[in-house]
């Protein structure tokens, strides 16, 4: 067997290449060592790196190392290695890598995965192409800089041959892996910057897409699970003799509390043949709990007692300038608090996961934006090498930071290694509701000084909430200097500015949700600012560049002019100019954050009718940088504004006597369809470094709407829900 | 119970609690997993599928009350996934991580067989009962309004 003979089979059955092109290629003498290695690696494929694998006819996979949850990263990543392979994206099958170091850190979180990932990638695909041209040029006795890729195949400049990646599946195996391998230039990507559709929309709408709950393996056991009310209680007595007569059930588990940051609280499952019966089930236990100190906590009085810690002097975590002298030598002081509540992920897909514990393997099918996490609790648990517990990684049906936290695959891990089986536990969308990891329910206080002049000369920021920190340490009474950051971090950059932190201890769980902070520092920075240049008789745009540009701190500067560009588009496209020309009911409402390296602002059209506020129309500016999917970024606007709207006007968390009230979309109401305004989206194009979007969509909006209402009714609103349901 | 169903053209024998909700005879007994669990109570509509060609909310529906009905999924509404609608839903890339996608089309299926000229309002009135938490429902309107003129050309 020789390299020609496998060239031609391959040739004609796949390429379609005339036999007249394919024979000038037959006539060159192929090197001995190259021979020598097509009989060694005759079935063998090539895998350069850990994200591409070829097969020898051509088939190409490429690997997504971080999770998929509708943000579209398993799209935008992998054409990004297509596109530096030169691959012809429809030969291209993405995979969805299985949690496994050798892909990178695959945490999914903090917008990062474009931020990190796009050069790797780009290099990994970059990597591959010059060693199937290093393995044609060997063929072909040619210099590389004689060949180059396309669509799939290396082409010699010479003589126009031709030859297919799957051709060359089995020498570029052998080929040397370039140190620092050449990235395109703007002007020759194929897939970057346009907009691809995404690589599963067709198995999506035709049902055929797998999420973590619809994993089904042989011999699966269902499992439904109810954890304790309260943070921090435990189970005092469970009676299931009623649970155990109902047909189907299996039994009954005591599930133990994990004592790791992300771990279960723990509580009590129900197996049985299906889902439904587990549930039912679970009705009829009767179950008593020990609620703990926690029970106290009421989220309405709770709120109120942040209030109080914001309007009074607090602990400074920043400090710069004089502000006591610039609030002596004011003409005036502007001030205002601002509030919002706290807010769950409700993903449509509702926890599930399926484990499956035997002797010598554990494997995990799971919805995660952690797979590593799951792998070092489970290891811990089951007292194995974190890398011996298999992760495989499905699609998310929706997460938005929730399942970051993977306390239900802890959970079916315990009941698996129990009952000897694989086993898929699903939360009920209540429990979903009530044991989350909630946005942090939060207080801020501004006060600015005027001077003669009319600018700004001083900022006191005070801030009370429970941090994220309160997961990893619970004797943390208050958010740390750092999780006020952004407050001296702000592009206005005030000279004489202080920050200081109320006590705000945590009596739930709070996690990271889309946009996390930035959600409420958005709120506070953008209505302020709103409110401030209504105080200056000014207009907002006018104000706010204003503002900015008095800011000139060098390293800001850049911060600056792309935060007024977005604000300026999105304005502009709204009609801002025009803006008191609408019906006396509508109002225009701007507002701009910078958040996650990304830049957006909101320009927010709304009617006001008897105090019932209508979204009429979002334009939304963004500054991501290199574009990688004009689609995708859109795509995630769109849905920022929808979510946004959500914690906007109607949805908290609602906590009474240490449990949450809310069970299930009826009281937790989140947007409809007829809510929908219409959303454009304007892309601001330049050649900075890509940044991600997958949660900076969301921090202007709460402003913007605020701003918008206000221009609409005179109204303004300070506490986030506007108008929450009374529960 | 001892009884037949007949899913996507396909007789299966029932055999479960007559209380049990279709959905989940439909995802843990057949393995029809792209009908999906969202709340369980009828109000996000991810589990819709069509009852005797309505769109109906699977997790309410007991299956003492579909035995002998016909019912079509998601998996069957068409045979190449080319249904007018669902052509619909890919030229507006409309979903994003999908989980409510099936429920969508199935409502939106329905809800075009009894109305081929739909105005927004009525779209908006139609689809209410269907959740999308990643919010892609200006394109959900969008497909639905070019569904209806792709399927006013095939009556045609």
């Amino acid at each position: 067997m020789t390299i020609v003979n496998i060239s031609r089979r391959n040739f004609v059955k796949k390429s379609g290449l005339s036999a007249g092109g394919f024979m000038l290629g037959l006539n060159l003498p192929i090197p001995n060592e190259a021979l020598a290695q097509v009989h060694d690696q005759l079935s063998a494929n090539f895998s350069p790196n850990a994200f591409i694998h070829i097969t020898n006819n051509g088939d190409t996979f490429i690997y997504c190392g971080r999770s998929e949850m509708g943000q579209g990263i398993s799209t935008a990543l992998t054409s990004a290695v297509a596109d530096e392979l030169e691959a012809d994206w429809q030969r291209v099958t993405v995979k969805q890598a299985d949690g496994d170091e050798k892909y990178g850190p695959q945490a999914t979180g903090g917008s990062a995965s474009i931020r990190t990932m796009f050069i790797p990638m780009r290099e990994a695909g970059a990597a591959a192409k010059e060693m199937l041209i290093f393995a044609a040029a060997k063929v072909w006795q040619v210099a590389t800089s004689e060949c180059f890729a396309q669509n799939h195949y290396v082409i010699n400049k010479i003589n126009q041959q031709k030859l297919s990646y799957g051709e060359l599946a089995s020498l570029a195996a052998h080929s040397p892996v370039p140190s620092k391998p050449k990235l395109k230039n703007k002007n020759e990507f194929n897939y970057i910057g346009k907009s691809l559709a995404r690589h599963n929309q067709t198995d999506i709408v035709t049902g055929k897409l797998t999420y973590g709950v619809d994993t089904k393996i042989s011999g699966l056991k269902y499992a439904a699970m109810i954890h304790c009310p309260v943070l921090g209680g435990r189970l005092k007595s469970v009676d299931d003799s009623q649970a155990l007569t109902m047909r189907g059930v299996i039994e009954v588990i005591k599930i133990p509390r994990f004592n790791v940051p992300f771990g279960s609280i723990g509580g009590v499952a129900i197996v049985a043949d299906n889902t439904w019966t587990a549930q039912q089930a679970l009705k009829k236990l009767v179950i008593e709990w020990e609620l703990g100190k926690n029970q106290t906590y009421n989220t309405k009085t709770y709120k109120e007692q942040l209030v109080k810690n914001v309007e009074k002097p607090a602990k400074t975590t920043f400090e710069r300038g004089d502000l006591n002298k610039a609030f002596k030598e004011a003409k005036h002081i502007v001030k205002a608090t601002y509030t919002g509540g706290h807010v769950s992920h409700s993903p449509m897909e509702p926890n599930a996961s399926v484990v499956w514990v035997q002797e010598n393997s554990c494997e995990v099918w799971a919805p995660t934006q952690s797979p590593a996490d799951i792998q070092k609790t489970l290891g811990q648990y089951l007292n194995r090498n974190p890398k011996d517990i298999v992760v495989h990684v499905t699609m998310l049906g929706g997460a938005f930071g929730r399942k970051f936290k993977c306390d239900y695959v802890h959970e079916a891990a315990v009941i698996s290694e129990k009952i000897k089986a694989p086993v898929q536990l699903t939360w009920s969308r209540e429990e979903d509701t009530r044991t989350g990891f909630y946005h942090s329910i939060n207080a801020q206080h501004i006060e600015a000084s005027i001077d003669e002049s009319g600018n700004v000369s001083g900022w006191l920021h005070r801030a009370a909430f429970p941090p994220i920190a309160s997961l990893f340490d619970p004797s943390v009474d208050r958010a740390t200097a750092g999780d006020l950051g952004v407050i001296e971090g702000h592009p206005i950059g005030i000279r004489n500015l202080r920050s200081e932190s109320g006590e705000a201890i945590a009596h739930t769980r709070i996690g990271w949700y889309r946009a996390v902070y930035a959600l409420f520092y958005g709120f506070s920075f953008g209505t302020f600012i709103d409110e401030l240049a209504y105080a200056a008789k000014l207009d907002t745009l006018s104000f706010t560049q204003k503002l900015y540009l008095q800011n000139k701190n060098n390293h800001q500067q850049e911060q600056i002019k792309r935060s007024l560009m977005v604000l300026e588009l999105a304005s502009k496209k709204a009609g801002w100019a025009n803006r008191l020309h609408l019906p006396s009911n509508q109002g225009l409402g701007i507002a701009v954050h910078f958040s996650f390296d990304s830049y957006v602002a909101m320009a927010v059209k709304v009617e006001v009718k008897n105090d019932d506020i209508k979204v009429l129309k979002v334009d939304c500016a963004i500054d991501c940088g290199q574009i990688l999917n004009r689609d995708g970024a859109t795509a995630q606007m769109e849905g920022a504004v929808v979510m946004a709207m959500s914690l906007s006007l109607r949805t908290e968390i609602v906590f009474k006597d240490g449990a949450v009230v809310n069970s299930n979309f009826h009281n937790y109401p989140v947007m409809r369809i007829a809510d929908m305004p219409q959303v454009n989206v304007h892309i601001v194009e330049n050649d900075h470094k890509p940044t991600g979007l997958g949660e900076p969509g969301l921090a202007p909006f709460p402003a913007a709407l605020s701003n918008a209402v206000f221009a609409a009714s005179g109204k303004r609103y300070r506490d986030l829900p506007f108008k929450p349901m009374q529960l | 119970m001892k009884n037949s169903i007949t899913i996507n053209n396909q007789h299966h024998p029932v055999d479960v609690d007559g209380e049990m909700p279709l959905l989940w005879f439909l995802r843990d007994h057949l393995a029809y997993t792209g009908t999906k669990f969202g709340c369980g109570m009828g109000i996000c509509g991810a589990c819709t599928v069509h009852v005797d060609g309505v769109a109906m909310r699977s997790c309410i529906m007991p299956m003492s009350s579909v035995v002998g009905k016909k019912i079509t999924t998601i998996e069957g509404l068409s045979e190449h996934g080319d249904h007018p609608v669902q052509q619909a839903w890919l030229n507006n890339k409309v979903p994003q991580c999908g989980y409510c996608q099936a429920g969508q089309i199935m409502n939106a299926v329905s809800f075009l067989s009894t109305n081929q000229t739909p105005t927004s309002e009525e779209i908006d009135t139609a689809m209410q009962g269907n959740i999308c938490r990643c919010g892609t429902y200006q394109r959900i309107k969008k497909a639905i309004n070019d569904a209806a003129l792709a399927l006013a050309k095939e009556v045609k």
